[in-house]
């Protein structure tokens, strides 16, 4: 299959600071998924393709155009970015007819094109409100709106999921994967798992600056199971929790915390520690307050992998 | 799609946006001190005419040509590229399928124009009311449309100069208020042609002549003083060549710069 977007020993610096480094990486049709923690560079990946930025060295390609100062380029992508900004003084309405108003379509068409994206986003209802009165998730689905109004064959979704709550994730979701049926070329970054995992089965796995692996999610859920998990759980009896434990294989590491009550688990298996922490608590008697894993998060697990 | 179709585009979306900002209002309600001035003047005057609304006409113009126009100018010309990387909202436009430049002169064009219809507003209503007992007079209505163009050029100019401070600098406001309020303010008065290095002294050179005013050297000399006047054919041609160079350096460097959001 031929690469929509290809990029070729790509690198960008912020002054001295790296912010993508020699990444080569092609992406085909469908969705793809861009996972990494804060800071890993899946931004920037994404303002380089978008043409926001100049790459420093090496070169960017959207169906074989360079997209810096090529504007041309633009009728064919759909850009969401993460930041929560806007033109706050207009309404939902305004704001989309506005921006289809630079892809030069006659005024019916234009109307036609906002009216069926807000529809898709189920913000007709208040597309007259000005965007400042709009909820967190509101906004962040007129963002999405204006990504996709102009009916474009790539989508480059920046974190299109933050912010909403759990039923506007499944709408989203549900949509996305609706526009990957149409054939078009997706790729959403994100720096949690369990979203792209709900998108796509493809995911590429950046860290500073670096693709540190890709592939499909079992390869990627393998690296991440290797990392060793730490869970921490707050009860009444800690002692006693974890004397229950002691002769557990899976356990690598058991500490208590400095408030007396928390003992911190650390596991290579998560889900067996989890299955026998409910019927040890209810053998003992003993009162869970929360369960929490405490780097139960990308970026503990990619520092795990940066440094294997 | 051709050049001027991109700017037009640019210049609809933003003079909607313009209009609707917060900023505009502000400056609209600004506009109105000088009519309230105006109100109190006539019945200060009680339908007298010569010397001192000819005093009051050229008072009103200090206030249009040397705080208005240029606090106006510098407020919009900075905002043309930097409130759109402030705000961070520039990723919604260069992701748009319109050449870069388009943008700047799109938004130049949309803000000039919403800046002239204010100071037109205000300078109209102050301008009729001081010189009410006059109506009658054609004269009058040609002074008027001179002035109107002579603004209509330092906003263009002004303007220029801001948008592309804005392109270049991060703090451009603070330059420009230096160089509205300081440079210009002093320059002007600097004989020989260090006067010509700035804007003020070309709209200056094309303000028309009254009777007791500069050409007399009494009256209202102070106010609107000119030493050495420039050809008004050259001065016009100087603002032109002023905002059309400023303009295609800011589209040059809104091409070439990336803008990187402080993240």
């Amino acid at each position: 299959m031929t690469a929509v977007i290809a990029a070729f020993h790509l690198s960008k610096w912020y002054g001295n600071v790296l912010g993508l480094n020699d990444v080569s990486l092609d992406i085909e049709e469908g969705v793809t998924g861009l996972l990494g923690p804060n800071g890993a560079g899946k931004s920037t990946f994404m303002k380089l393709i978008t043409g926001q930025m100049k790459p420093a060295l090496g070169t960017v390609t959207v169906r074989g155009r360079k997209t810096w100062n090529d504007p041309s380029v633009f009728r064919e992508i759909g850009y969401c970015p993460e930041q929560d900004v806007f033109y706050e003084d207009v309404t939902g309405w305004e704001f989309l007819t506005g921006l289809l108003g630079f892809y030069g379509y006659a005024r019916p068409a234009i109307e036609e094109r906002a009216a069926r994206a807000l529809d898709i986003v189920d913000l007709t209802e208040v597309k007259d409100r000005l965007i400042r009165g709009y909820s967190r998730g509101m906004r962040q689905r007129i963002k999405f709106a204006q990504a996709i109004a102009h009916d474009p064959e790539i989508l480059i979704l920046d974190e299109p999921l933050s912010g909403l709550d759990p039923l506007g994730k499944r709408k989203l979701i549900r949509l996305i994967k609706g526009l990957r049926d149409q054939g078009r070329t997706i790729l959403v970054s994100s720096h949690v798992l369990p979203e792209i995992e709900a998108l796509t089965s493809r995911i590429v796995l950046i860290h500073q600056g670096k693709i540190l692996a890709q592939g499909d999610i079992p390869y990627v859920r393998e690296l991440i199971e290797a990392h060793p998990h730490q869970i921490s759980v707050r009860s009444s009896d800690p002692r006693a929790l974890a004397a229950r434990f002691v002769g557990d294989v899976s356990i690598q590491k058991m500490t208590f915390g400095p408030d007396g009550r928390t003992l911190v688990v650390e596991t290579h298996r998560r889900d067996d520690f989890f299955g026998r922490l409910t019927g040890v608590v209810l053998e003992a008697g003993i009162e869970v307050d929360e369960i929490s894993s405490p780097d139960d998060n990308l970026k503990s697990v990619f520092e795990y992998l940066v440094g294997k | 799609m051709t050049a001027s179709k991109s700017v037009g585009r640019t210049f609809k979306f933003f003079v909607f946006l313009g209009r609707r900002t917060g900023k505009t209002r502000v400056f609209a309600v600004l506009g109105l001190i000088p009519v309230a001035l105006a109100v109190v003047v006539r019945v200060f005057l009680r339908g007298r005419t010569g010397l001192m609304a000819d005093v009051s006409t050229e008072i009103l113009m200090v206030f249009f040509l040397q705080f208005y126009i240029v606090l106006l100018a510098l407020f919009y010309g900075t905002s043309v590229t930097a409130e759109e990387v402030e705000n961070r909202t520039l990723s919604y436009l260069i992701t748009r399928p319109l050449p870069k430049p388009a943008f700047v002169l799109g938004k130049f064009a949309a803000y000039a124009f919403v800046v002239f219809m204010m100071v037109a507003v205000s300078l109209a209503l102050s301008y009729f009311v001081l010189n009410a007992a006059r109506l009658g007079e054609p004269g009058l209505y040609a002074t008027f449309l001179r002035y109107l163009g002579v603004l209509g050029l330092g906003i263009l100019a002004y303007m220029a100069f801001f948008t592309f401070l804005g392109t270049v600098l991060k703090r451009a406001i603070i330059v420009g208020l230096m160089f509205g309020f300081g440079w210009e303010n002093v320059i002007q008065y600097f004989p020989g042609s260090t006067q010509r290095f700035s804007i003020v002294h070309y709209l200056k050179s094309l303000l028309p002549y009254h009777a007791g005013s500069v050409s007399g050297g009494k009256g209202v000399a102070l106010l609107l003083f000119r030493l050495e006047p420039t050809d008004p054919f050259l001065a016009a041609l100087a603002l032109a060549a002023i905002t059309a160079v400023l303009l295609a350096l800011a589209c040059v460097v809104f091409r070439t710069k990336e803008y990187l959001f402080e993240d």
